[in-house]
């Protein structure tokens, strides 16, 4: 007697909502924690800034140059180590908005090369280019 | 979420220019100075002057970060180089009146083809387009800013278009 298949369980893929420590995104957008208003002060203007708008200034500064360092190393031979000791090399593509996956092509294995590939920023320690 | 994720962009800031040893997963180790920290993923990028002139840059991504400790606080040598370090388009190469010439003949130019522009920031350097794009100066295609990235390639293609055409007619009255 054959003993009856188990029911597959469907496999429900959903993009990973926001985990409320999220940043990078605007503050007044529709989806972000409310806050309470932050008082106003009227001094000079650069040091009565809020702490709100001085983080946000750091935080522009800090991404724009961070993404100008990813355009930097496009087309570029690039060295990542990964977990458990091993490092691939692959010319890099791009990556996403969340830095979530690198797109690289002519990816060098230990294994062989891949033409095209993305490798996922989790599994990546660190990576190394030369500008 | 380790605690080097959980910092506020003030404090990765305090990083920024001094040279640290960050130790990541798997006992790795890496010394540099810091150029910048994404805030989104809390990667730090470490830029090191290697000895025959040339750099190397080193993300090490924020998910593996496990300490970092400032080694040296940095000098105006280095923090002049990672200033411009990726850095687009250097203003310092322009004069205000060049600028001012590249802005208004970029503007006509947006203008010509029905983009509606407006002027804003200090001193009306930033030009706005539709409420979504701002270009800074030189005011090449690498200076548009935009999180709307279909606007942002069709104005930097027009740029980039502008830019061939005012080079073509320089060719000519030459």
């Amino acid at each position: 007697m054959q003993t009856p298949l188990s029911m597959p369980v469907p496999v429900l893929r959903l993009p990973r909502g926001p985990d409320g420590y999220s940043r990078g995104f605007a503050p007044d957008a529709r989806r972000a924690l409310l806050k309470p208003e932050a008082p106003e002060t009227q001094e000079s203007p650069r040091l009565g800034e809020s702490l709100e708008c001085q983080e946000q200034r750091a935080r522009a500064v800090q991404r724009e140059r961070y993404l100008r360092s990813l355009l930097a190393m496009g087309g570029r031979q690039v060295s990542f180590t990964l977990h458990e000791g091993v490092r691939v090399t692959a010319c890099f593509g791009a990556a996403d908005l969340d830095v979530a996956n690198f797109y690289v092509s002519q990816l060098q294995t230990p294994i062989g090369v891949q033409a095209e590939a993305l490798l996922r920023c989790s599994d990546i320690i660190a990576y190394t280019f030369k500008p | 979420m380790n605690e080097w994720m959980k910092k506020t962009p003030l404090e990765w800031q305090d990083y920024i220019y001094k040279e640290v040893r960050v130790t990541a997963s798997e006992k790795k180790e890496y010394k540099g100075w810091v150029l910048t920290t994404d805030p989104v993923s809390a990667s730090i990028v470490l830029v090191n002057f290697l000895e025959d002139g040339s750099m190397s840059v080193t993300g090490v991504m924020g998910h593996a970060v496990q300490t970092v400790e400032t080694v040296s606080d940095g000098d105006r040598r280095v923090r002049e180089k990672l200033m411009h370090l990726f850095m687009s388009g250097d203003c310092q190469a322009y004069s205000p009146e060049d600028l001012e010439k590249r802005k208004n003949s970029l503007k006509t130019w947006l203008e010509k083809n029905h983009i509606p522009v407006t002027e804003e920031g200090e001193s009306q350097r930033t030009i706005c387009v539709a409420q979504v794009l701002t270009i800074e100066p030189p005011y090449g295609p690498e200076n548009c800013i935009s999180s709307n990235e279909i606007i942002l390639s069709r104005v930097q293609d027009l740029i980039q278009g502008h830019l061939t055409a005012s080079q073509e007619d320089n060719r000519n009255c030459e």
